[in-house]
C-alpha cells in the first residue's frame, strides 16, 4: 500500500509532476548535470575520430568516402528522430495524468530505438566484412569507439525504459514514477542529439 | 515519502493547462517538422555534390541548429526553471567546441604549437 500513497487525483494532479517532489527536483538537476558530462565524454569522442579519420596504414583500407552509404545514415537518423518524438508523447501524456497512452508512446519509443539498433548492428557487420574493423587501422579504432559508445547508450536507454514500463504497470502513475519516467526521455532525447552530430560529422562530413 | 503541495484545481484551470497542453504539443510537432526539414537539407546538400568549402559549415551550421530546436523544444529547456540547466549545458557545449577544435588544428591545420 505504500506505493498508493504517491498516487494523486487528476485534480490534483501537478501541472509539472516530475518536479514535483523534492526527490523529483534532485533528479531533474542531477541527470541534467549528469548529460552536461556526458557531453564532453562524447566531444572528446568526436575530437578523437576527427584527429584520426582517415589515418589507415595502407593503400588496401576503405576510407570514409569509400565506406559510408547516406540512404543507411538517413534511415537511421528516421528512426531516432521519430523515436524522440514518440518519447515527447509519453512525456505530454505523462503530464495529462494518461498512464495508458503514456506506457504505449513509450513502447512505440523502445520499437523504433531497436529498428534503429538492428540498422547500427547490420552496418558494423557489413563494415567488418569490408575489412573495416575496430582493430584495422587508427581510423577504425575511432569510428567504433565513437559509435560504440553511442550504440551503448542506445541499448542501455532501450533496456531503462523497457524495464519503466513493466516495473510500472502494476504501479501506475503517481509523481514517484512521473520523476522516473521524465529522466529517461530526457536521456532518450540526449542520445538523439549526439546522434545529430555523428550522422553530421561522421556521416555527412565524411562523404563531402 | 513525497508530499506534494498542490491545492485541488478548479475546472477552469484544468482547462486552462489542457489549452496550453494541447499549444504545447503543437508547438513540439512544429519543431518535429522542422528538424526534418534540417534534416533532408543536409543530406540533399551532401547527395547533390556541392562544393566541400560551402557544404561542410552549412552543414555544421544545420547540425547546431537542429541540436537547439531538440534542446529548447523536446527537452523542454525553454520552460521557466532551467537557468541553471542552461549555465551547465554552455559549459558543456564550451569544452566541446574546445576540444574538437583543438584536436583539428593541431592534427589537420596548424603546426603543433
Amino acid at each position: 500500500m505504500a506505493e498508493m500513497e504517491y498516487n494523486v487525483p487528476s485534480e490534483r494532479w501537478p501541472s509539472h509532476p516530475e518536479t514535483a517532489t523534492h526527490e523529483g527536483k534532485n533528479k531533474f538537476y542531477g541527470f541534467w548535470i549528469f548529460l552536461a558530462g556526458e557531453t564532453t565524454l562524447f566531444a572528446s569522442l568526436f575530437a578523437t575520430y576527427l584527429a584520426l579519420k582517415d589515418s589507415v596504414p595502407g593503400d588496401d583500407h576503405l576510407l570514409a568516402a569509400d565506406l559510408f552509404a547516406l540512404e543507411l545514415a538517413f534511415v537511421m537518423t528516421m528512426f531516432l528522430l521519430t523515436s524522440s518524438l514518440t518519447s515527447v508523447f509519453a512525456v505530454h501524456h505523462m503530464r495529462n495524468n494518461n498512464f495508458s497512452k503514456m506506457q504505449l508512446w513509450l513502447g512505440i519509443t523502445v520499437l523504433l530505438g531497436l529498428g534503429f539498433l538492428s540498422l547500427e548492428i547490420y552496418e558494423f557487420i557489413e563494415y567488418t566484412h569490408l575489412g573495416h574493423t575496430f582493430r584495422s587501422s587508427a581510423f577504425g579504432s575511432a569510428f567504433y569507439f565513437l559509435l560504440g559508445t553511442h550504440g551503448a547508450h542506445v541499448v542501455f536507454g532501450l533496456i531503462w525504459i523497457t524495464m519503466l514500463i513493466i516495473r510500472n504497470a502494476k504501479r501506475g502513475l503517481s509523481v514517484y514514477t512521473a520523476a522516473k519516467v521524465h529522466t529517461a526521455a530526457l536521456y532518450w532525447h540526449f542520445i538523439d542529439v549526439v546522434w545529430v552530430f555523428i550522422f553530421t560529422i561522421v556521416y555527412l562530413l565524411g562523404v563531402v | 515519502m513525497a508530499e506534494i503541495k498542490q491545492e485541488p484545481m478548479s475546472q477552469k484551470k484544468l482547462e486552462y493547462i489542457r489549452r496550453e497542453r494541447t499549444k504545447e504539443m503543437r508547438l513540439q510537432l512544429i519543431s518535429f517538422a522542422m528538424m526534418i526539414f534540417l534534416t533532408f537539407i543536409a543530406f540533399g546538400l551532401v547527395a547533390l555534390d556541392f562544393d566541400e568549402a560551402f557544404v561542410t559549415p552549412v552543414v555544421l551550421g544545420l547540425a547546431f541548429l537542429q541540436v537547439i530546436l531538440q534542446f529548447f523544444y523536446f527537452m523542454h529547456m525553454k520552460d521557466k526553471g532551467h537557468e541553471f540547466i542552461k549555465l551547465m549545458m554552455l559549459v558543456g557545449m564550451f569544452f566541446a567546441i574546445s576540444f574538437c577544435v583543438t584536436f583539428v588544428y593541431i592534427v589537420w591545420i596548424g603546426a603543433p604549437i
